[in-house]
């Protein structure tokens, strides 16, 4: 497994605890760069602006990544444009969501 | 892509107070108001023990919960942190000796109901000079800022107004109309304040908790205008007591409320979560109740014979539709609350819980039953003038209030 692969995992870790559906099915996160220095850049979004959990989600991305072997510093960039949509949501996301 | 970085950290504490002073105000409101027995069957509102019920119920139970709601919701829904959370502790202390100091002097000490009174408004004031400060930080405004700006302009309007009555039973003001005032007084009160608050609010916390996504926001200015609209014409028909202009006003807030419930029916069918939380489905319920008791209000219009009952229609609006949103939605703003004391810094280490298994929502069916029988069987037996229907149905909502309280507080137990 390469790191953006595990850092994907350990993603999944994470979960939003209103819907109880982690961050990577959700589709909130757009990208993870991995600079030559392993540094790693998330660049994610939230389901609506404003939403209450915001600090709580982000924090708990970055504590997610940052103890991963091979990472030396995690950012984390909160974006609102593109908009999120129930298009970025996996099917397995879809499909808890839909209960 | 354009980031955003900003911390909007919610502070537990502040409407965690409120809330829990609420809890305790909406269990004395209930049990004051069977003391009043007689008197709300008999259709006699403006006595002591029912004054005092009333602003305990709106002031220490509504308003108090509101303000602390406010405290959380604000930064959520503008982006606009509180502007001193210190000033906001200052207010809380204020409104709460002024609350309660008030709703005991229109019982038991009514020569004392224009300084205690003094010292509630002053709380009030304190509140809305916070928002000020707040909402003028807040970068981009939008339609929420509408109806939460004006919904806190009519809450000014409103204490101005109480203010003028407690002078006038106290002191007497020559050439104003008591009456008129007291009328536009309830009304700003709970259709300006109250209402227009939970209009723009729901606009928010819909989508959030249905998980909405695709609708448009174009008919919430038609809302706007209409229910205003229909404000300022009910308000003109008490100035100059002219029944035609009086239907018309109702007739405008039913539209504005119909346009609402419309509004919230296409959000509520854009949403991705089928299955809703049942509280929160509550809430939504009381959103009917409200566009009912508005056709009610229009409908009562047109039998001036009968406006004598547009004092029942002013309780089960309080209750129905105002108290049954804010018990709704406290069962998911508490428990965001403390699940965010508790457990934002744990997320991603350890295992956490959801937000609906820190509230106990197998209780909500009951409750949310007990609220309604007890709701109608105050009307009924109002409307029977049978006392013992009214009190086993007020029996029903204080055992309801002090199973929600305690709910509630389990919350912050966990």
């Amino acid at each position: 497994m390469n790191l953006e692969e595990r850092i994907y995992d350990q993603l999944r870790q994470v979960i939003d605890p209103e819907l109880n559906i982690n961050v990577v099915d959700l589709g909130l996160i757009y990208e993870v760069s991995i600079s030559e220095n392993q540094e790693v850049i998330i660049t994610m979004t939230l389901t609506t602006p404003g939403c209450p959990l915001h600090d709580s989600i982000t924090s708990g991305v970055k504590y997610a990544i940052s103890h991963l072997e091979g990472v030396k510093d995690v950012e984390v960039l909160l974006v609102w444009h593109p908009a999120w949509s129930p298009e970025r949501m996996t099917p397995e996301g879809m499909r808890q969501l839909r209960g | 892509m354009i980031s955003q970085q900003m911390k909007n950290e919610t502070t537990i504490k502040l409407p965690i107070s409120f809330i829990l002073y609420s809890l305790i105000a909406f269990v004395f409101s209930q049990v004051f108001l069977l003391f009043a027995a007689d008197d709300m069957i008999n259709g006699v509102f403006r006595t002591p023990a029912i004054w005092s019920a009333a602003h305990l119920l709106i002031l220490g139970w509504a308003l108090m919960v509101a303000m602390g709601a406010m405290y959380q919701l604000v930064p959520v829904a503008f982006l606009t942190p509180i502007w001193s959370e210190r000033f906001g502790f200052f207010q809380f202390g204020i409104s709460l000796v002024g609350v309660t100091s008030f709703a005991i002097s229109l019982w038991f000490f009514p020569t004392f109901m224009a300084y205690t009174g003094a010292i509630a408004v002053l709380g009030i004031l304190l509140f809305l000079f916070q928002m000020l400060m707040t909402l003028r930080k807040q970068a981009k405004k939008n339609i929420l800022t509408l109806f939460v700006g004006s919904a806190l302009v009519c809450l000014l309007a409103t204490i101005t107004l109480g203010i003028f009555l407690t002078i006038n039973i106290n002191f007497g003001i020559s050439g104003i109309d008591h009456l008129a005032i007291l009328k536009t007084h309830i009304l700003m009160g709970i259709t300006g304040w109250f209402t227009l608050l939970i209009f723009g609010f729901s606009y928010k916390m819909v989508p959030m908790f249905a998980l909405a996504h695709g609708f448009s926001m174009n008919l919430g200015k038609w809302v706007y205008v209409n229910y205003l609209a229909g404000l300022l014409v009910t308000i003109l028909s008490f100035i100059i007591e002219n029944t035609v202009i009086f239907q018309i006003g109702l007739l405008l807030l039913f539209v504005g409320f119909t346009l609402f419930t419309y509004h919230i029916y296409l959000i509520i069918k854009s949403r991705l979560k089928k299955k809703l939380d049942k509280p929160f489905v509550f809430s939504l319920l009381s959103i009917l109740f409200g566009l009912l008791l508005h056709l009610f209000g229009f409908l009562l219009s047109l039998f001036p014979g009968h406006y004598s009952l547009f004092g029942l229609l002013i309780y089960v609006y309080l209750f129905s539709w105002i108290v049954f949103s804010i018990i709704g939605y406290l069962y998911k703003i508490v428990p965001f609350l403390w699940w965010t004391h508790r457990y934002s810094k744990v997320i991603g280490k350890s295992n956490v819980p959801t937000l609906k298994q820190m509230i106990n929502d197998r209780l909500s069916n009951p409750i949310f039953t007990f609220f309604i029988i007890g709701v109608a069987g105050i009307v009924g037996g109002s409307l029977l003038k049978n006392i013992n229907l009214f009190y086993i149905s007020q029996l029903l909502i204080i055992v309801a209030v002090l199973v929600f309280a305690i709910v509630i507080i389990n919350v912050v137990r966990k």
